[in-house]
């Protein structure tokens, strides 16, 4: 047996350097070693776009009339909000039409940088990890400081990588730095604000919502400022996402707004480190409040237990949904006075185009309410909740129905919210009340779709439960089929899997019963199956 | 010796309207293994939390190794280690690398006394954190915790989930730890455990230390059980003094008694003949049921 002779007695040595940030370099090296593999397909993944969209655009470039049709993207305010705003678009070259696809680069950046700021704080907290750590020579700050160093390395990377394609691609290299500055800055904002928001709450699940939040609301208010001009009103300078584009890249560049980006990173991370110095650790900056002593008396099934389980954060989104719902809807009006040319659909109302597309995306983002809320059913497994209730006289048909109905209802309601806060958004802006109903029955025409992604959420977990994740990979798929398959000239069997494509554009289109009732018989089909596996299989956790 | 390894004076922990801990005070000498004992939600992880720095005591006073817990942390962490009741460990990371790590975080590691470790508590070090059982989850923070060298030894119910057998290796260990001149901090509800480890006890119920001594001080604060049969019916015994919980069964009785009454109990039993005696001073257990019920403490 070997011994070990500690220093005896005394006071502890005072060491040279202890301070809130000891021990930063291996937090830092434990978060590396566990993001090996997540990391680097996090910054490639979106890397690829740049080619991969530059290519395609070249594509229908080189046809008849292609150049033509990128000049007249500006004219239509249904793709200023989307994409705007936009600089130089008055001599249109393919370089300067690549600059539509700046805030699909901007939203991956910034989730990348959510997840990975709540993955390393907040995250460790949780499971307790933390205090383990924090056991060890750490300093108080080192967590914090360390996830921000690893935010800030994997933006530079991300950076770097997008500005070398596009000089690979014939960009001149300074635009190029500077869209992969401008693409990093942003990141670096989302860091930031998320090192605030993770001190908020006690899960990862929170935190990332209330950045998610704040996403949303930049990307609103570019979109406002975009509406407002081609080049941006004044509402796109609030946005953190307008500062990248306000960058003017290929136009007449300038450097000075990442310096804005730059300063709300600085200062909400300082936020962050100062919330965090006035907790414990673990715990939020508000105290818990005491709940109820017993159980309500509908508390008593596993419904009713689900439905529990998910009632603040249903509460949260469909107050986001509303919000969202109605500032879009309200941004039919612009589409309305500029009745140009509108790419999408030709010679349509472009007001209802817009309410149209509009219905489609917000369906989408329920549908990532749905595969969350369905996903609820793997995470009581693997925490070792369900277990416990499984042995009651509970069947596993009920447990899973329970968190399924819940998945499907909620994503059903918050639709039908969605759908009349768009119609009262439109109804005010347009001044046609009429819009309320077709909105209604536009969103809830949709729900087969979220539906289908419960089901196929419930299909994964009864067979493959490890493989969860394919869910939100179709709702990825699907989302690029829908709002650019098009234009990447996609094959029609490719755009024909993905569950967004077969529903009528409504109110643009009219109803149709038929792949309604068929994504919805296939939804329940896919829930039957999951039902069958997961009543066959072994419980993890 | 110069300031006790751990010394606390005075603590209060408020959580919005628990009071946690209200002027606990707590004295732990170097080299000495401390057991820390109390009712659930006595307050002793937060104590222990507290004194790692990981939270902040909203008035009192919390010394280790003679700097404050607060503000001197990271300094301090050089020389202790910890061991929570529940770990958890990085899903992705195996056991091996989780103690390696952990050692690097204290800032060094035995790594002849971490294998030699791992190799008492048959622990595999070879599998992913997700897959490890929790007896085995919490044998890797103990090997990390035991291995770093650290001069005080922080343990909140180190041993949930091991086996009697692991349990018995762990015992081993803390001696050696203690005979190698290691200061132990042991929050534990296993009594046993802490009655052949600790050199001294402190019990705490609510947020405050009821009791601390070595274990006989405290059995001497407290009552011995005796047992007689007698050849007549022994009568009297409920008015002696200092007697209480007097039963009598013909020519049986039994009763408990302060210790400074034994003599004079013992004598009055012997006017009626005493055929077989026994007497035990208090369990750990009796001891620690005196206090974790809510009758009035010892
Ligand atoms: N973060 C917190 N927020 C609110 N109350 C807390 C928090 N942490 C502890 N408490 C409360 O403080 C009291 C003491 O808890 P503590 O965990 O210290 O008890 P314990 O003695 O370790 O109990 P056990 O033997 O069950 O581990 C309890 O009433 C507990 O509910
Ligand atoms: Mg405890």
């Amino acid at each position: 047996m070997s011994t070990i002779a500690p220093a005896r007695g005394g006071t502890a040595p005072a060491t040279a350097g202890d301070g809130p940030l000891t021990g930063t370099a291996a937090l830092l090296g434990l978060a590396l070693r566990r993001d090996r593999l997540k990391l680097p397909l996090w910054i490639t993944g979106i890397a690829v776009f740049v080619p991969y969209f530059y290519t395609v655009l070249s594509v229908s470039g080189s046809q008849p009339g292609g150049m033509r049709a990128f000049a007249g993207l500006v004219d239509s305010p249904m793709v200023l909000v989307f994409t705007g705003p936009l600089f130089g678009f008055d001599e249109i070259t393919l370089q300067r039409a690549f600059l539509t696809y700046t805030i699909e680069f901007l939203l991956g950046a910034a989730l990348m940088n959510i997840l990975l700021v709540t993955r390393h704080t907040r995250g460790e907290e949780q499971t307790g990890r933390a205090e383990l750590v924090r056991a060890g020579v750490i300093g108080r700050h080192a967590p914090l400081t360390a996830a921000l160093v690893l935010a800030l390395a994997a933006d530079a990377v991300l950076g770097l990588l997008m500005a070398g394609a596009m000089a690979g691609l014939g960009f001149p290299a300074s635009s190029a730095l500077l869209f992969g500055a401008g693409t990093a800055a942003t990141g670096l904002v989302f860091a930031g604000i998320t090192a605030f928001t993770v001190q908020l709450t006690e899960h990862t699940k929170g935190a990332a919502g209330l950045a998610a939040l704040a996403l949303a609301a930049a990307w609103t208010l570019r979109a406002a400022g975009a509406a407002q001009a081609v080049e941006g009103g004044p509402w796109t300078w609030l946005s953190p996402l307008g500062w990248a584009q306000l960058t003017r890249v290929l136009a007449d560049e300038r450097w000075w707004p990442l310096a804005l980006s730059l300063g709300l990173a600085a200062a909400a991370a300082a936020g962050g480190y100062a919330l965090s110095a006035r907790r414990d650790l673990g715990a939020r900056l508000m105290a818990q409040r005491p709940g109820p002593t017993s159980a309500g008396p509908r508390l008593r099934s596993p419904f009713a237990l689900a439905l529990r389980l998910q009632r603040a954060s249903l509460l949260w989104w469909a107050a986001g949904m509303v919000v969202v719902g109605f500032v879009w809807g309200s941004l039919a009006g612009a589409m309305r006075q500029g009745m140009a040319e509108a790419i999408i659909g030709g010679g349509e109302d472009p007001a209802l185009a817009y309410l149209s597309l509009m219905a489609v995306f917000m369906t989408v983002i329920v549908g990532a309410f749905t595969i969350l809320s369905a996903g609820r059913l793997r995470t009581e497994e693997v925490r070792g909740r369900a277990a416990p209730v499984l042995a009651r006289p509970v069947g596993r048909s009920a447990w899973f129905a329970a968190f399924l109905a819940t998945a499907a209802s909620g994503s059903v309601g918050l639709l039908a919210l969605t759908g009349l806060a768009t119609g009262a958004g439109a109804a005010l802006a347009i001044g046609d009340g009429a819009l309320v109903g077709e909105l209604l029955a536009a969103s809830l025409a949709r729900a087969p779709e979220p539906l289908l992604l419960a089901g196929l959420a419930a299909a994964l977990y009864g067979f493959a439960p490890r493989w969860g994740w394919a869910a939100w990979a179709v709702l990825g798929f699907g989302c690029i089929a829908r709002f650019w398959g098009e234009s990447l000239h996609w094959p029609g069997w490719l755009m024909a899997v993905s569950p967004f494509n077969h529903i009528p554009r409504m109110p643009l289109e009219g109803f149709a019963p038929g792949p309604v009732l068929a994504l919805a018989a296939l939804a329940a089909a896919l829930a039957a199956l999951g039902l069958y596996g997961y009543s066959r299989r072994d419980l993890d956790g | 010796m110069t300031a006790p390894a751990i010394e606390v004076r005075g603590l209060v922990k408020t959580f919005r309207t628990t009071r946690a801990l209200d002027g606990l005070d707590l004295t732990v000498a170097h080299g000495e293994v401390h057991g820390f004992l109390g009712p659930n939600g006595a307050g002793k992880s937060t104590t222990i939390r507290i004194l790692l720095g990981l939270m902040r005591a909203d008035s009192g006073r919390a010394a280790v190794l003679g700097r404050d817990a607060w503000s001197d942390a990271v300094a301090l962490h050089r020389r202790l280690a910890y061991v929570p009741g529940d770990v958890e460990l990085w899903p992705n990371l195996t056991g091996g690398e989780a103690i390696d790590l952990l050692g690097r975080l204290h800032g060094g590691q035995d790594r002849a006394r971490r294998d030699e470790l791992v190799r008492r508590f048959e622990l595999d070090t070879a599998k992913k954190g997700r897959t490890y059982s929790k007896g085995n989850r919490q044998k890797v923070a103990l090997v990390a915790a035991l291995s770093s060298g650290a001069d005080l030894l922080v343990l909140d119910e180190p041993t949930s989930g091991l086996d009697p057998l692991m349990e018995a290796v762990f015992q081993e260990v803390v001696g050696e730890a203690k005979a190698a001149g290691q200061t132990v901090l042991l929050s534990s509800h296993i009594l046993a455990q802490v009655e052949k480890l600790a050199d001294r006890i402190s019990i705490i119920r609510k947020g405050a230390v009821v009791q601390s001594g070595t274990l006989s001080e405290l059995r001497h604060l407290t009552r011995t059980t005796v047992e007689a049969a007698t050849a007549t019916p022994a009568t009297g015994i409920d008015t002696l003094p200092g007697v209480r919980d007097a039963e009598a069964d013909g020519r049986h009785v039994r009763f408990t008694v302060d210790s400074e009454h034994l003599d004079g109990a013992i004598k009055h039993l012997g006017g009626f003949g005493i055929q077989a005696l026994t007497s035990h001073p208090p369990t750990l257990e009796e001891l620690m049921l005196r206090h974790y019920g809510d009758g009035d403490a010892a």
